[in-house]
């Protein structure tokens, strides 16, 4: 498998203050990667550094063979990295398929086998494709938002806590169809805050602290981890 | 007073001054949604307007209608040149600052209006024009046009923001800024879009108050908290809404004359626009809370 995401010793944050600091992970080509850690560890600046959201001021970003620290979002989606945010991910006030459209807003000509493809990974989403998006429940949401980004074909799609204030069973439901979507070709990193269920659903696992790697292996090996059991379950 | 007379000389008159304060709010909503300011040059551009159709009509001696759409390119241009000018360079800073260049804006584009045509008032056509008579109804024919072409340029609107790909770009600008800009929908030229429809109707919303009553160097500015009030009243961000909110404001003035003295009649939309910020902010159509 070759590396197909690699952040190398980043730092930066929001403001003059580095959130980050010399933070480093690296997403391999049909891997799901998962970032954990307590409140306010950097989970999301990570994801968001990505996604080119951040101030950079030392380490690079480098995805499918381009150094894209620095770059717009914009350019990054046209790359192949879509993001779905944690919250106000989607236009409720547009029906399902108009959510799609606008995701893919940057592509050419016929959409009708990206809508295909969405659709058969969210077959609710087909039946109800007219329906305003703000009248779905949370868990539907979540399909919209993870819809919306994959209208692009990315390779890498990132996911900020997409479980979040959803009922364990549609949590279930994300991790499965984030696997199917992984099937389909496309690299996952996320990030989550329900660890356990996290960690025992992704291929590898990152855990920060104080915006700084802490450790890293696959989900099981995270698990077993004393330390780590203890950072989350309070000992 | 018999029915006849509620309706021929409130009802009526009512709805074709609805339609025009229609006009201008829903420029005045789609500002409000997408850029997220309230933006006061907006009667002031209507004089504008106005008063492009009139160097026309006096020009070339077309009527008004001919000159509309003259009115219309011109008005959009301007528009889309103060935001280069001006607002761009204020997108990043609080949106007061914004609102309140806009009221500069205002005065200046009155200062240009009473420089090149002066403070007097001026009609597009003199002489009376006389209703016809409809089962009973007075109605003139400009009034049966004003009406129509605010539902003509509102129903085309309103295709557009829900059929095409720059109209639901706009509305997916106005639901989710910060997801469109994810997506990948660029900015820069919803809101070049967006000055251009706003600017657009602006200028049918003067020339159609020229038509109906006369023009004036303020008429404009006068007009501007009836338009604020509708759309409002309709719900910031919902163009039907701001249709729904023009008529139902327009109609109020009028009838207001029938308990209130007239000299009121303006204070009518004040007194709307206040009930519905305290009593139900989202307006009529629930839009969005500013």
């Amino acid at each position: 498998m070759s590396t197909l995401l690699s952040m190398e010793d980043l730092t930066g944050g929001y403001g003059e203050a580095d959130i980050l600091r010399s933070v480093s992970l690296h997403v391999d080509d049909r891997e799901i990667v998962v970032i954990v850690g307590p409140n306010g560890a950097g989970k999301s600046t990570a994801m968001k550094a990505v996604f080119g959201l951040l101030k950079v001021r030392g380490g690079r970003t480098v995805f499918d063979g381009d150094d894209i620290t620095g770059w717009s979002p914009n350019k990054i989606v046209q790359r192949g990295i879509c993001y779905v945010p944690q919250v106000d991910n989607i236009f409720r006030e547009m029906s399902i398929q108009e959510n799609l459209e606008m995701g893919a807003f940057l592509k050419k000509g016929d959409l009708s086998a990206a809508y295909d493809r969405v659709y058969e990974l969210f077959p609710d989403l087909k039946e109800r494709r007219r329906t305003l998006a703000g009248s779905l429940s949370g868990g539907q949401r979540q399909m919209v938002a993870m819809g919306r980004a994959l209208m692009l074909d990315p390779k890498l799609l990132l996911l900020d806590e997409p479980t979040a204030g959803l009922s364990p069973r549609y949590m279930e439901q994300i991790f499965q169809i984030s696997r199917d979507v992984r099937d389909t070709g496309v690299a996952i990193l996320l990030v989550e805050q329900h660890a356990k269920q996290a960690l025992a659903f992704a291929d590898r696992g990152y855990v920060l602290a104080a915006g700084q790697n802490r450790h890293e292996g696959t989900g099981a090996d995270l698990l077993a981890n004393r330390e780590i059991a203890e950072m989350f379950l309070g000992g | 007073m018999g029915f006849l007379e509620l309706v021929n000389f409130y009802i009526i008159p009512g709805i074709v001054l609805g339609s025009i304060y229609a006009l201008g709010a829903v420029g005045i909503t789609l500002i409000f949604a997408i850029l997220r300011y309230a933006h006061l040059a907006h009667g002031d551009l209507a004089t504008l307007g106005a008063f492009v159709a009139f160097a026309v009509v006096t020009g070339i001696g077309v009527s008004p209608y001919a000159a509309l759409p003259v009115a219309i390119v011109a008005t959009a241009l301007v528009a889309v040149g103060i935001d280069k000018v001006f607002y761009e360079h204020l997108r990043e800073r609080p949106k007061i600052i914004t609102v309140i260049a806009s009221l500069g804006i205002a005065l200046m584009v009155r200062a240009v209006v009473q420089v090149i045509w002066g403070v007097d008032s001026e009609s597009y056509v003199r002489g009376i024009s006389r209703p016809d008579v409809y089962f009973g109804l007075r109605i003139r024919d400009r009034e049966i046009y004003t009406v129509l072409a605010m539902l003509a340029l509102v129903g085309a609107l309103y295709v557009f923001l829900s059929r095409s790909k720059w109209g639901k770009a706009m509305r997916a600008m106005s639901d989710n800024p910060n997801l469109a800009l994810l997506s990948g929908i660029d900015n820069k030229t919803v809101i070049v879009l967006t000055w251009v429809i706003a600017g657009g109707l602006c200028a049918a919303a003067g020339v159609f108050l020229g038509i109906n009553t006369e023009l004036k160097s303020m008429m404009g500015w006068q007009m501007l908290l009836p338009m604020f009030a509708a759309a409002i009243l309709g719900g910031v961000g919902r163009v039907e809404g701001a249709v729904l909110g023009g008529l139902i404001v327009g109609l109020a003035e009028e009838l207001s004359v029938l308990i209130l003295p007239s000299e009121y009649k303006a204070a009518t939309a004040f007194v709307i626009l206040l009930f519905m910020l305290l009593v139900r902010p989202t307006g009529i159509l629930r839009g969005k809370v500013l």
